[in-house]
């Protein structure tokens, strides 16, 4: 539908959040700037603690009570940061729609599932409840929940975990949106049918076009779903790339770490999974120097004081990028 | 090779931190220490004040009838229409009410605990019993039941304090069997069946210690209610009677003089309405320092 | 829906049950009796007019008698006053209690509400700070303190409000109501306050608020209905406290309605008064308790699906 140009559909710009806490202020998100363009599947992967599920919710206008976003985050070239709730809601729910980590929560108990896939349609695009209802079912049947037109009819409590979350993807996707936002969609589930509800995620939102940004710890769902990939640690991004060409060559310790940590078909003879010591670093100060280094293996001198800026690996492609000072560029 | 399951379960070292940590909480909260204060010195004042004076509140000075609050010696806060000392009687009600509130909150936390420990740990038809009673007890209107069961023991301090113990072991017995349902399912209580303890030792030494945080911000809740159940009964005339002073009896009368002189019901409504402030305070401050998910 | 509220009228008729006849053998197992006192009369009288209320048949038998006089709505002739039936005495009361008792409830939860989302919306603010203080004062003065103090300024300092008694109409029910009132409004201020907190925190709150229909409609389709439900289920034990705070509330405002009543055939051995009264709390408090457990399994399909 979008006819694909230059122009990325997202484009964040030096995006930080930060938390005012009685101990003082901590950041979470660090100053992240990604482009992500239409159609395309971004993994943002991390620990938790990582700040990657904060930047979806500063673009969706959901941080908590005392955080606050800062730099720009353009969707469509519009600021999404500065915009009032009043203008956000003609965004959220439409153009942008997001699904959350905890299906068993993330549903209203008292309101009939059916409802709550039409309240959208209904306030949005002023379709009729019933209407609007029938093309929530039309909805529910396309995540594959058999016998949609009875349960829909049905409150949540009523659905298992697996199935609640197809209910929130339906819920994102019939407003057919440009922009996808999954917050670790299924680490609340079976690992036996989390594969079934990301291909099924994936599936759809090929067909109706919608770009995503995938926020998960598990390399593994990378991997199988996402074009592009972004690596977080302390609120920063520390390697970005195409997902096949970061996961050949990691150029940061940090991700040759994850990588390590990654249970695989191939290393089944060896007997244990890598670890990478210490605790991942989770908000705080401004750190003069790249956030990794008191748990990296290959720190040296410069790494406490000077922050590495984020810069192109060129042997390895275009859109290949680290933040380290052992890759960067002589100059 | 045995283990010797009788002994309680060495405490994780961080149980004592927890503690630590749950005690240093509540000394942070600045409005709940400062009540712990003034109750302290109000029960303080209560059971000692009585004896810097040469009378009790009993006696009757004739010289001074109806003497005005002047804060001069001997009747600080003067004296009602029989010439008994207000600020003396005030002070020896307080011992009455406040004896009451804290044994009466220990008794029916002491009930509530052991019932609803047994009901949950017992689970099945037992534990069904044991509910269904307490909820039939629930359905009843507290007011009758507290009325009528002091009237059966015959009124009297003790039969007000069985009544008012009577009536509220229920909440606490509910909240413990809910605590002890699911520690029942826990492993270490798993583990002490399987090695052979009996149920009434498991109850004693597992479920109840572990109950205590729940009991302890529950019972500091029951505190005021005693005391609000005591003076209210003997606001009515059903509780503590003349000439024996309590807050309750001393309110009431001050009321049917209060077109007269307000000072007899203003001194112990005050010290009432202090204390329940303090007693509700200090429960606040012990829900936030054991139970911080709860705010 | 039908079985649920079936299931529990048949448990509150249980409950009613057990209370009267609990009551019965209580008030007969109590010291002293509704003639006792009267030293005045002799044995030969005194016996006679026990006669005449049955008082000398065995308890069962009494019991029977008591039984099968509330199944025919007849509650007997009070011993405490001659010539009036308990009937009489109930009748003439129950207006007055039930008109502040209603009142009372429906400002405390208008107002206890009011004050609840005011302050949980607006957290720290001078409305917050307001209802946080009457929440103290409500809770921690009790109503026989509050209302005298109210007489001593409202009626005696500034003479807008006569002190007591009902012969002014509705001004003489405006000190009662509001007294009466205060410490429900500040149980139901705290419990909207903090249920509205943690809703607004609950995650299909944040899911609502992502599918960008407005603030207005999350609220109200969203956040009212999780937020009310604890409210809902404080009027059940509201009512008890109403119930409580009543007899108190007639004593202090010389009110005749059934609180008042109570205190003294409990105190005169009025048995069939007594009994008169229990019947009819018991009723009220069951009959609201299975009234806010079907709201909130109207609200709530979760208790609902619950057998």
């Amino acid at each position: 539908m979008t006819p694909m140009t230059a122009e990325p559909l997202l484009s964040l710009q030096d995006l930080t959040v930060r938390f005012r806490l009685p101990a003082g202020e901590t950041v979470a998100v660090d100053g992240v700037s990604l482009d992500l363009a239409p159609g395309e599947v971004l993994g943002i992967v991390g620990e938790s603690g990582s700040g990657k599920s904060q930047i979806l919710y500063a673009l969706m206008g959901l941080l908590a009570s005392n955080g606050r976003a800062g730099g720009r985050a353009l969707f469509q070239g519009q600021d999404l940061l500065s915009l009032t709730e009043a203008q956000l809601d003609r965004v959220r729910g439409q153009a942008v729609s997001m699904i959350f980590q905890d299906p068993m929560t993330s549903l209203n108990p008292y309101m009939r599932v059916v409802d709550q896939l039409a309240e959208g349609l209904v306030v949005h695009k002023g379709m009729s409840w019933a209407s609007a209802r029938a093309e929530g079912v039309r909805m529910l049947d396309r995540v594959r929940i058999p016998d949609a037109a009875r349960r829909a009819r049905l409150y949540p409590h009523e659905f298992s975990g697996g199935m609640r979350q197809r209910v929130m993807i339906a819920m994102a996707l019939l407003a057919r949106p440009r922009l996808l936002l999954a917050d670790e969609p299924t680490t609340a589930l079976d690992v036996t049918i989390q594969a079934q509800v990301l291909d099924l995620m994936a599936e759809l939102g090929r067909e109706t076009g919608a770009a995503i940004v995938l926020v998960t710890h598990d390399l593994g769902v990378v991997a199988r779903l996402c074009d592009r990939v972004a690596v977080l640690y302390g609120g920063r991004v520390m390697e970005e790339g195409a997902a096949e060409a970061l996961f050949d060559a990691p150029a940061h310790p940090y991700t040759r770490g994850l990588l390590a940590a990654m249970p695989r078909l191939e290393t089944t003879l060896t007997p244990r999974l890598g670890t990478i010591p210490g605790t991942p670093r989770s908000g705080g100060a401004m750190l003069a120097g790249c956030p990794f280094a008191p748990r990296c293996e290959a720190r040296f001198d410069r790494c406490t004081h000077e922050r590495p800026a984020l810069h192109p690996l060129r042997s390895q492609g275009p859109g290949r990028r680290a933040a380290c000072h052992l890759s960067e560029p002589a100059t | 090779m045995s283990v010797d399951l009788s002994t309680p379960e060495a405490a994780p070292p961080r149980g004592v931190s927890t503690l630590r940590l749950q005690v240093r909480r509540f000394a942070a909260n600045r409005l709940a220490m400062a009540s712990v204060v003034v109750l302290t010195l109000i029960v303080l004042a209560c059971f000692f004040g009585p004896y810097a004076f040469p009378f009790t509140g009993e006696d009757a000075d004739f010289d001074f009838i109806s003497a005005p609050a002047e804060l001069s010696w001997p009747h600080l806060f003067g004296t009602d229409e029989y010439g008994r000392d207000l600020l003396v009687r005030v002070l020896e009600g307080g011992q009455v009410s406040l004896t009451i509130g804290f044994l009466g909150a220990l008794a029916a936390g002491g009930i509530g605990v052991i019932y609803g420990a047994v009901a949950g740990y017992a689970g099945g038809r037992v534990d069904g019993l044991m509910m269904r009673l307490v909820e039939i007890l629930y359905g009843f209107p507290y007011v009758i039941l507290v009325i009528l069961l002091s009237l059966l023991l015959g009124g009297g301090n003790m039969a007000l304090f069985a009544a008012i113990v009577f009536t509220l072991w229920l909440t606490p017995a509910v909240i413990v069997r809910a605590q002890a349902q699911s520690l029942a399912r826990k492993e270490f209580v798993e583990a002490a069946r399987a090695g052979g303890m009996t149920g009434s030792r498991i109850v004693l030494q597992h479920i109840v210690p572990n109950c205590i945080s729940v009991v302890i911000v529950y019972g500091s809740l029951l505190v005021p209610e005693v005391i609000l159940s005591e003076s209210f009964l003997s606001f009515l005339g059903i509780g503590i009677k003349e000439p024996q002073a309590s807050w309750g009896n001393l309110i009431s009368s001050g009321t049917s003089a209060m077109d007269s002189d307000l000072r007899l019901l203003l001194l112990p409504g005050t010290m009432l309405a202090i204390v329940l402030l303090c007693l509700n305070f200090i429960a606040d401050g012990l829900r936030d320092a054991f139970d911080p998910n709860d705010r | 829906m039908l079985r649920f509220i079936g299931k529990r009228l048949w448990h509150g008729g249980l409950t009613l049950a057990a209370l009267v006849t609990l009551t019965f053998f209580v008030m007969r197992l109590a010291p002293g009796g509704p003639f006792s006192r009267n030293r005045k009369i002799s044995p030969e009288v005194q016996a006679n007019i026990e006669a005449a209320f049955h008082l000398d048949e065995p308890l069962w038998q009494q019991f029977g008698r008591f039984v099968w006089g509330v199944l025919r709505l007849d509650l007997g002739p009070s011993t405490r006053h001659r010539d009036y039936s308990v009937n009489d005495l109930i009748a003439s009361g129950l207006p007055y209690s039930l008109t502040i008792g209603f009142w009372a409830i429906v400002i405390a939860a208008l107002v206890g509400v009011a004050f609840g989302l005011a302050g949980a919306l607006r957290r720290n603010s001078a409305t917050d700070y307001l209802a946080g203080t009457i929440g103290v004062v409500g809770i921690a003065v009790p109503i026989f303190v509050i209302g005298p103090l109210a007489q001593a300024f409202f009626s005696l300092r500034l003479e807008w409000l006569p002190v007591g008694g009902i012969t002014e109409g509705w001004r003489s029910l405006v000190l009662p109501i509001l007294v009466l009132a205060l410490p429900n409004i500040a149980y139901i201020s705290r419990i909207t306050r903090t249920s509205m907190i943690e809703t607004l925190r609950e995650n299909h709150v944040r899911t609502a608020r992502a599918k960008g229909v407005g603030w207005r409609r999350v609220l109200t389709s969203h956040v009212l209905t999780g937020a009310l439900l604890p409210v809902i289920a404080y009027l059940g034990p509201a009512t008890a406290a109403v119930i409580t705070g009543s007899i108190l509330i007639e004593t202090v405002f010389a009110v005749p309605g059934i609180g008042r009543h109570f205190v003294d055939a409990a105190l005169n051995r009025d048995y069939p008064l007594v009994m008169g009264i229990t019947l009819l709390y018991g009723s009220l408090l069951i009959l609201f308790n299975i009234a806010t457990d079907v709201v909130r399994a109207i609200l709530d399909p979760r208790i609902r699906h619950e057998r």
